[in-house]
C-alpha cells in the first residue's frame, strides 16, 4: 500500500534480534511496517547506516542494541549511545524530524518490549507523515 | 604544431581559486606546454562558448549551481575525450554546497533583499538573462560522467601538474588511499585518537607541539580526510577542515568522522561517561563536518517539509 510507512529496524545479533525472535515464537501481534536488519553489534551502526536508510526512503529509523552492560563485545553499545545523541542533532539540522529516528535497548527475552517499540515508532511515524526526502533528492 | 594534446579549463561553480592553482605551475608550465595547448580556457585565453574546440582533455573546475553550469557541463562532456572534475567543487560540492541548506528562495532574498550592502528598494530578484540557480548544488560525477578527479581547495599546484605531466606521458594515475593521519608529523597517542573533551582553536591557544590535535580536544577531519595533500594544515598546528574530501573507501565524509570522534570520546571511562557529553559539545555539525563535501553526502541536502 503506497500510503504506508516504511521504518528501517536495526538490531543486534545477541540481544535485540534474539528479542525479534521472542516476539515471533510468542506469536505477538505487531504492525508489518519494519524491515529488521541484523548486525553483529549495535557498535557497528555506522552514522552512513540511518543516513543511506532516510536516503534510500526510509520513514524511520529504529536502531536496538544490548541493555548497557550486557554486551556481548562489552561496551559496543556505549559507543553507539554516544554517536546516536550526536545523529539526533545531525538529523535535525539536516531537516529531518529527530522523532523519525529512536534508539533503544532491548534484551532477547524482551519481546514484549520488541513489538511495544514497533508499535509506537509505526504510531508515531503515521503521525508525521510519510518522510519527503527520497522524493526532493531526486527531484 | 599539429600533435600537441588540447588542454582546455573551464570553471562553473566554483570560485576560480583551482585556476589560479593552475596558474602556479610555474616551471613546470614549460614541461607542459613542450608537451600540450591550452586552447581554451576562461583565465588565459578569450572564450566563447559557441567556439569551444575538439579537447583532448578538459579540467573543470565547480560544481553545478545553475543552469548555465550544467550546460557548460554537457557541452564540454560532448567535446573532451576526457574529464577531470578538478577540485573539490567539482568533486564533491564543495563549500557553496553549503547552500543546500537553505532553498533557492531563501538565498535569493537573501543575497538581494537581506544584504545590507544591496540597496534595492524596490526588492526586485534578477530573473532575466541570468542563470537560475537549480534546487540545490551537485557536484560534477552528479552531472556528467567524469574519468578522474583531483580533490583539493584548490588542489596543491605540484600535484596538479604532476597528475598533468603524468597523463600527457599517457601514464595512469591513482590516487592515495590512506587518510591524512598516515602521512601527519603529529605523534599519535598509543591509546588512540581518544578526546577527553571538545574545544575551539581559541580556546586551546596554541596547541602542543607532536602532538596529535585529536587528542588535545580539536576536531581534525584528518581521520576521514585523504592524504592527497601531506596533511600541511595539522603541521603547522590547524586542525584539517577535510578540504580534499574522503578517501575512496568511505561514503559519506561527515557520517564517518562523527561516528570516530563519538566512539573514540573518553574511551578510557566508556561505561560511566554521560553519553549526551559529546553531543552537547559539538555546535552546527553540518559546517564541522560537511563543510566542503555537502552535496555529495548520502543527505544532500535540507529536507523541507511539505504538507502532509
Amino acid at each position: 500500500m503506497a500510503e504506508e510507512v516504511k521504518i528501517v529496524m536495526f538490531c543486534c545479533n545477541w540481544c535485540s534480534y534474539g528479542g525479534a525472535d521472542t516476539a515471533g515464537t510468542a506469536r505477538m501481534q505487531y504492525p508489518p511496517n519494519i524491515r529488521v536488519i541484523r548486525v553483529m553489534c549495535s557498535g557497528r551502526i555506522d552514522p552512513q547506516f540511518v543516513l543511506k536508510a532516510f536516503r534510500e526512503g526510509a520513514d524511520g529509523v529504529i536502531v536496538a542494541g544490548c541493555h548497557m552492560g550486557d554486551c556481548h563485545y562489552d561496551a559496543g553499545n556505549y559507543k553507539l549511545d554516544r554517536r546516536m545523541r550526536i545523529i539526533y542533532n545531525l538529523i535535525e539540522e539536516l531537516g529531518i524530524e529527530r522523532e523519525r529516528l529512536y534508539h533503544d535497548w532491548i534484551s532477547a527475552s524482551e519481546g514484549e518490549k520488541f513489538a511495544n517499540t514497533v508499535r509506537m515508532m509505526v504510531a508515531k511515524i503515521k503521525d508525521l507523515g510519510p518522510s519527503p526526502l527520497k522524493e526532493q533528492i531526486e527531484a | 604544431m599539429a600533435d600537441k594534446i588540447k588542454i582546455g579549463t573551464m570553471w562553473l561553480g566554483g570560485c576560480s581559486g583551482c585556476h589560479l592553482a593552475i596558474a602556479d605551475f610555474h616551471e613546470s608550465l614549460i614541461d607542459i606546454l613542450e608537451l600540450a595547448d591550452f586552447e581554451f580556457s576562461p583565465v588565459l585565453c578569450d572564450t566563447k562558448y559557441d567556439e569551444i574546440p575538439e579537447l583532448d582533455v578538459c579540467i573543470i573546475e565547480g560544481g553545478i549551481r545553475n543552469d548555465e553550469n550544467r550546460e557548460l557541463a554537457e557541452l564540454l562532456r560532448e567535446k573532451s575525450n576526457l574529464v577531470i572534475a578538478f577540485g573539490t567543487c567539482a568533486v564533491y560540492g564543495g563549500i557553496p554546497g553549503l547552500g543546500n541548506l537553505h532553498t533557492v528562495d531563501e538565498l535569493t532574498t537573501e543575497a538581494y533583499i537581506n544584504s545590507v550592502s544591496t540597496p534595492n528598494d524596490e526588492g526586485l530578484i534578477p530573473n532575466e538573462e541570468v542563470p537560475h540557480l537549480e534546487n540545490r548544488v551537485r557536484s560534477l560525477p552528479q552531472a556528467i560522467d567524469v574519468d578522474l578527479i583531483i580533490p583539493g581547495c584548490p588542489p596543491r599546484s605540484d600535484v596538479i601538474a604532476e597528475a598533468v605531466l603524468t597523463l600527457l606521458k599517457g601514464g595512469t594515475i591513482e590516487l592515495p588511499t590512506t587518510n591524512l593521519c598516515e602521512v601527519c608529523p603529529r605523534e599519535k597517542p598509543p591509546e588512540g585518537l581518544a578526546m577527553d573533551f571538545v574545544k575551539r582553536q581559541m580556546e586551546v591557544g596554541k596547541p602542543e607541539d607532536d602532538l596529535c590535535l585529536i587528542a588535545q580536544g580539536l576536531v581534525c577531519l584528518g581521520p576521514a580526510t585523504v592524504s592527497l595533500c601531506g596533511a600541511e594544515c595539522p603541521g603547522i598546528a590547524i586542525p584539517c577542515r577535510g578540504c580534499y574530501g574522503p578517501t575512496a573507501k568511505i561514503v559519506d565524509a561527515g557520517a564517518k568522522m562523527i561516528s570516530a570522534i563519538a566512539s573514540d570520546y573518553r574511551v578510557g571511562d566508556d561505561k560511566t561517561v554521560d553519553p549526551e557529553e559529546v553531543a552537547g559539545q559539538l555546535d552546527d555539525l553540518v559546517g564541522t563536518f560537511y563543510s566542503y563535501t555537502l552535496p555529495a553526502a548520502l543527505v544532500p541536502m535540507k529536507m523541507q517539509k511539505g504538507g502532509k
